[in-house]
């Protein structure tokens, strides 16, 4: 299981794309890129998640944890480009009212 | 100590003239079975070849310098080696250790949940599996009847699993046990759990959790969910499963979350499910189980007791994903019976 | 009176000097070939700590006499680092992982008594000593 990211930083802006699996096994990679930039004041950060098949709840504690620290840092936070099974989950959670989503998947070529 | 070490000399010195003089199998055989006392008696490989040397030396008289010469550079080989052994040895006891520290903390957390079989009285039957992947559970569940005999039931589960997920789990035991006078209003007990969590939970850390009590004067169940896996709801009249879904966020992320309180008539022979998230992502292969094989393997034991079908689920979800569980598992099952 | 004897390390070559010079001595003493391995690998490990962190230091070995009991005491001193945890590097598990102070608890097996000071950014003196049995 396997996640790659890259981020993309432009003046006040960071997007974070990524590929594969955020689980147990790959979220503290994800923690240590994500955070740090959350941790800018003013801030957006744009999490792609387009190429990400599955999130398991450790994840989504790192997802949590971003939040959390754009609240604290002024900083703010989107996820775009959710598949439905990743949807699902920050539906259940009740994530999706707290956070600014958007769903719509990339069209395939 | 010297006692043993002429005794073990002996042995060996009689071993090796045998071998020398017959060459034969047997004596090869006691040589591995000598091995294994050596082993026991913690003797390390460097006072091994030293002892064949001497033995060595007496048997033959003469021993070639080349030849005695050599064994300079075995020994020194053999100390590292040597070495390697009781650092494993050492290593081998800390992890009994560890291991029997892992096992009392697993017995209190065995102790944090209802020791009591639950009782199938007041027209209503419980059914309850709970299963951690390791030792220890992140997964809590609870259930209690009042004076009245209303049924408190609830499900939690902290994400990740071991053992910092089942020190999170006694927060909500205590958080539960403190509100008594909550029982009966799922909303309400939600989130006084959730301000407990919030103040003591780490950033990255969350906690989902349904909470519901059975009526059986009314026959309602009163229920509500901190963004927890949906349960199901069974009706037997149609024969048919819905979610039983809820809104709410995870406990532990905002200190100011409401929770709504949902009611749903329950008929006889109706059954709710309450589970953790390690039932639905169960895995097998790279597939996920889907929530419609778990209501199928519900109805295929729908004729059993609550507490007969929870157990055939969980061997068969168990099966699937070859014996080997990725998440702890709870699966609750009430049913009216009256 | 007794003699002490100090390699100073700063190369492999040191280390192999420490060695000799431990070896020759616990065959002086009496050890048998045994022991004078296990000594000479404590001798190694320390050096070689001396040598791959602290780049410089000393071993320096001795005849050591006490109730009675005839030994030898290796002290291996460094102006280096010195080491943070020091618990942490005695404990075993450690040693896989290379890094300052991997193999002490190696050390320690290998001699009799052990005792370890270490201040960081001051150095550290380790001393130890195997008896004669």
């Amino acid at each position: 299981m396997n996640l790659e990211l890259q981020v993309q930083e432009r003046e006040n802006e960071s997007t974070v794309f990524l590929q594969g699996e955020v689980d147990v096994y790959t979220a503290s990679t994800l923690k240590e890129s994500l955070l740090p930039l959350t941790e800018k004041q003013d801030e957006k950060v744009v999490v792609d998640l387009s190429e990400v098949d599955y999130i398991d709840s450790t994840g989504l504690g790192i997802f949590i944890g971003a939040l959390k620290s754009t609240d604290k840092h002024g900083s703010s936070l989107k996820l775009v480009g959710l598949n439905d099974r990743v949807s699902r989950l920050f539906d259940i959670t009740g994530l999706n009212e707290v956070m600014d989503i958007e769903e719509g998947k990339r069209e395939e070529a | 100590m010297k006692q043993i070490e002429s005794s073990l000399y002996q042995i060996y010195k009689e071993m090796l003239s045998n071998y020398l003089e017959s060459k034969n199998e047997h004596t090869l055989y006691s040589a591995q079975q000598f091995s294994k006392e050596m082993i026991e008696q913690d003797m390390s490989p460097e006072d091994m070849i030293s002892l064949h040397l001497s033995v060595f030396r007496e048997i033959i008289q003469y021993v070639p310098d080349d030849v005695e010469d050599s064994f300079d550079v075995l020994l020194e080989v053999m100390v590292g080696y040597g070495l390697a052994h009781r650092e494993h040895q050492s290593l081998r006891d800390r992890q009994r250790e560890l291991e029997s520290e892992l096992n009392v903390a697993a017995q209190m957390q065995q102790s944090l949940l209802p020791s009591d079989p639950p009782s199938n009285e007041n027209g209503v039957e419980l059914g309850l599996i709970s299963v951690p992947a390791g030792k220890m559970s992140g997964d809590y569940y609870h259930y209690m009847t009042d004076d009245h005999g209303r049924l408190g039931v609830a499900v939690a589960d902290v994400i990740g699993k071991g053992v910092p997920a089942a020190l999170c789990m006694s927060m909500i035991k205590y958080a539960i046990d403190s509100l008594p006078e909550q029982r009966l209003q799922p909303g309400p007990l939600l989130e006084n759990v959730n301000r407990v969590v919030e103040q003591n939970i780490d950033n990255h850390m969350f906690i989902t959790m349904v909470y519901g009590f059975y009526d059986p004067d009314v026959h309602q169940f009163h229920y509500a969910g901190a963004g927890h896996e949906p349960g199901f709801f069974y009706r037997a009249k149609t024969d048919t499963f819905e979610d039983l879904k809820t809104k709410g966020l995870v406990l532990g992320l905002s200190k100011k979350t409401s929770y709504n309180e949902y009611v749903a008539e329950v008929e006889l022979n109706d059954m709710i499910v309450l589970l953790s998230d390690g039932v639905t992502e169960c895995r097998y292969g790279n597939d996920f189980i889907e929530r419609d094989q778990i209501t199928a393997l519900i109805r295929k034991y729908s004729h059993l007791t609550a507490q007969e079908i929870v157990e055939n689920v969980y061997r068969d979800l168990e099966r699937l994903q070859s014996f080997q569980l990725r998440d702890d598992f709870t699966l609750l099952i009430l049913r009216r019976n009256m | 009176m007794q003699v002490q004897t100090r390699v100073d390390i700063h190369s492999e070559w040191g280390i192999v000097a420490a060695r000799q010079a431990g070896r020759k001595l616990a065959k002086e003493i009496g050890f048998g070939s045994v022991d004078q391995a296990r000594i000479t690998t404590a001798i190694s490990e320390l050096a070689r700590n001396i040598y791959l962190y602290a780049n410089q230091g000393e071993i320096s070995i001795e005849e050591v006499a006490s109730a009675g009991k005839r030994g030898m005491k290796v002290v291996a001193s460094d102006r280096g680092p010195g080491i943070k945890d020091v618990r942490s590097v005695m404990e075993d598990g450690f040693t896989t992982s290379g890094g300052l102070g991997a193999g002490l608890p190696g050390v320690k097996r290998l001699m009799d008594d052990f005792d370890i000071d270490s201040e960081e950014e001051e150095g550290t003196t380790i001393i130890s000593i195997k008896w004669l049995r």
